[in-house]
């Protein structure tokens, strides 16, 4: 066979495979985010439209701003427009539930992000515990190597939502994995806001500074109790701070110029956009998938954030090989289920 | 109108009057709350607490110095949570791009009075209420710092001096709670011995007779919301320095804190009564109970639910005192 023969068979080898692809692909998909102005969802949204570019797949993103009227009613504008796949994060989880019966009856598949509902048929979203867990167990790792084996935690969390009491309560296991003697001697709420943290952290160092662990529930709560740590004057040696989420710049900064900001456990937001598409690429070809599809997370250690991002001092880039190589777990060590036991 | 001005004026403490008043109450209150929570938990009075709490009332305080002038004037401004952020991005951006702390503080002071400028503009020259005008500011700002700025605004530049503004020390005491004395200082100054001042309690007690005797009430409220802003300024340099960052999501629930303090502290929302005296309690009383309430390991919802409590009985008994003496 001639190299032109062989040429052409290929050629045509990959254009009945990108056509049987190209059946095979919603042409469009609506997502409705609950909060856009958000770090966390404008990154979702970065890897949703990423993959959805990369597969051929037009897709049209509404905010709901807080607000499940809005959401509703863009979710209905997007039933009625016909689209191929519905992508809601819930603003409201008992809100969504009418619609996806609505959806149900127009036979458009809908993919969950972030919160389960009830009568759901998937749902992606992260291990909250897990990754908790797996950023406890590293800070216990490094207060053993660097702390001369002492864990006192300062948690700035956020006891009003589920996915963060399970953060919280999954770095204490995780730590105590390491250490046993291991004390939370701060649990504070922080709101979620880097002022809010930065109060109440201020407040309760003040009480007792006795602490050389800070963790936060996202990088704000991190950064604020950090700060509050700060402020009061006392030095960073001894000191190791753990945000949660790597949602923006600010933990790729504060690992930078932070010398207690050791350890992130990150999100990978783009990766939740990504894998929320494959999810809705599966759905629409009817495909079985899982209640929930586990979007991977993994506590980044100093440096090792270049492993993922790239970085040019104003904008971050996924390195998707090196996220997509990340191993989710098949199920979550707990879910908020397990809270109410 | 003299009667007004003697009104305004006549506000000048001694202990007898202060004891007599809601001033006084509050200081009570203060000294009550401040005792209990040091029998409960001695940590409350340590160096280190006391030295939070200042700095935490300093944000607050340096905003609340200006609202209540602008409160006095019978006017309220519910943007200035709102533009802290932006304020905060704003002159981080600037900080950044210029490496000026000059520049950078500058660019705070300019953008906060130029939204003092607007409110003012809004409500004087409109007639837009200002418990209108200023919501409708206040959702521009929440909407226009995302325009600005998706993301945090971090620090790249690492000036020294940018640090010290919020997280600095002169000697023992906190940078921010040197400032905010300051700008309560000529605020105080201001309302109390100029007359300026006195015009702003004239306004806010009868704009119409203050018009009909010559006085330009809109000039005065307009210096009213313009200061306003300058210390919203200050404030929103402080809180990006103290977070090191220009956050966008910050300052959401400030402006009530900041109102809440300057109506506990005595100021009538309709305006002619109030002084500065009484704000400073209101921010120490409502941020004593704030840390005490860590301080004793309390359910931190309480936070919330307390000051509100606070709030309403202070109006509640205000309310009952002015009925008294108006017998």
């Amino acid at each position: 066979m001639t190299s032109i023969t062989k040429l052409l068979m290929a050629s045509v080898a990959v254009l009945i495979a990108t056509s049987a692809q190209a059946a095979n692909m919603p042409k469009k998909i609506g997502y409705v985010t609950n909060y856009a102005t958000h770090e966390w969802y404008q990154n979702v949204i970065k890897g949703m439209k990423a993959h959805a570019k990369e597969l051929g797949i037009d897709i049209e993103v509404q905010d709901a701003n807080l607000d499940i009227a809005k959401q509703v009613s863009a979710a209905e504008d997007f039933i009625a427009k016909g689209v191929d796949v519905l992508i809601l994060t819930p603003v409201n989880e008992e809100g969504v539930v009418p619609l996806l019966r609505r959806a149900k009856a127009a036979k458009i598949p809908v993919v969950l992000e972030g919160n389960p509902v009830k009568g759901m048929t998937t749902l992606v979203a992260i291990c909250d515990y897990d990754t908790g867990y797996n950023a406890g167990v590293e800070a216990g790792k490094y207060a053993k190597d660097k702390l001369g084996g002492v864990a006192k935690v300062m948690n700035v969390g956020l006891p009003l939502l589920s996915a963060t009491v399970l953060r919280s309560k999954g770095f204490m296991d995780g730590i105590h994995t390491q250490i046993a003697s291991a004390t939370l001697v701060h649990d504070l709420d922080g709101g979620g806001n880097p002022d809010r943290a930065l109060e109440v952290s201020a407040a309760a160092l003040a009480k007792n500074a006795d602490i050389n662990i800070i963790y936060g529930i996202n990088d704000s709560s991190a950064l604020g109790g950090l700060q509050a740590w700060k402020a009061a004057g006392k030095s960073q040696d001894g000191l190791l701070t753990v945000g949660t989420g790597g949602e923006g710049l600010a933990f790729i900064n504060a690992i930078e110029k932070e010398p207690s900001y050791r350890i992130e456990a990150a999100m990978f937001p783009e990766k939740e956009g990504f894998t929320a598409i494959d999810a809705a690429v599966k759905l629409f070809n009817g495909e079985a998938v899982p209640e929930h599809i586990v979007s991977p997370t993994a506590p980044i250690l100093g440096d090792s954030w270049k492993a993922y991002y790239d970085y040019d001092g104003t904008t971050r880039t996924i390195k998707w090989a090196a996220v997509n190589a990340l191993k989710p777990p098949a199920k979550c060590m707990q879910t908020s289920a397990d809270l109410k036991k | 109108m003299t009667e007004i001005l003697r009104t305004g004026a006549s506000g000048r403490t001694s202990l007898a009057s202060l004891t007599g008043s809601g001033q006084g109450v509050l200081g009570i209150l203060l000294v009550v709350l401040c005792l209990g929570i040091s029998a409960a938990a001695p940590q409350f009075y340590s160096e280190a607490n006391i030295i939070a709490i200042l700095r935490q009332c300093a944000l607050v305080l340096i905003v609340a110095s200006g609202m209540t002038m602008l409160v006095i004037a019978a006017e309220v401004d519910l943007s200035v949570g709102a533009s802290l952020a932006f304020v905060g991005c704003i002159s981080m951006a600037v900080l950044n791009a210029t490496g000026s702390l000059t520049l950078g503080v500058l660019a705070a002071l300019a953008f906060a009075s130029g939204v003092g400028l607007v409110n003012a503009i809004v409500v004087t020259l409109f007639r837009v209420n200002s418990l209108i005008g200023t919501i409708g500011t206040m959702m521009l700002l929440q909407g226009g710092v995302y325009l600005f700025t998706r993301e945090a605004v971090q620090n790249h530049h690492q000036l020294a001096s940018f640090t010290a503004l919020g997280a600095g020390y002169a000697g023992p005491v906190p940078i921010p709670l040197i400032l905010a004395v300051a700008i309560f200082a000529v605020c105080a100054v201001t309302l109390r011995f100029t007359t300026i001042g006195r015009y702003l309690y004239a306004v806010g007690a009868n704009e119409r007779a203050v018009r009909l005797s010559g006085i330009r009430s809109a000039r005065l409220k307009l210096v009213a919301f313009v200061v306003t802003g300058l210390c919203v300024g200050v404030a929103g340099l402080i809180l990006a320095s103290l977070m090191n960052a220009g956050q966008p999501t910050a300052g959401r629930g400030f402006e009530l804190t900041v109102i809440a303090a300057v109506i506990l502290g005595g100021t009538s929302l309709s305006g002619g009564s109030g002084s500065l005296i009484g704000t400073l309690l209101g921010v120490l009383v409502l941020k004593v109970i704030d840390n005490g309430i860590i301080i004793l390991g309390w359910n931190q919802d309480l936070q919330m639910v307390v000051p509100g409590v606070v709030i309403i009985l202070a109006t509640y008994f205000d309310l009952l005192r002015s009925r008294h003496h108006a017998r």
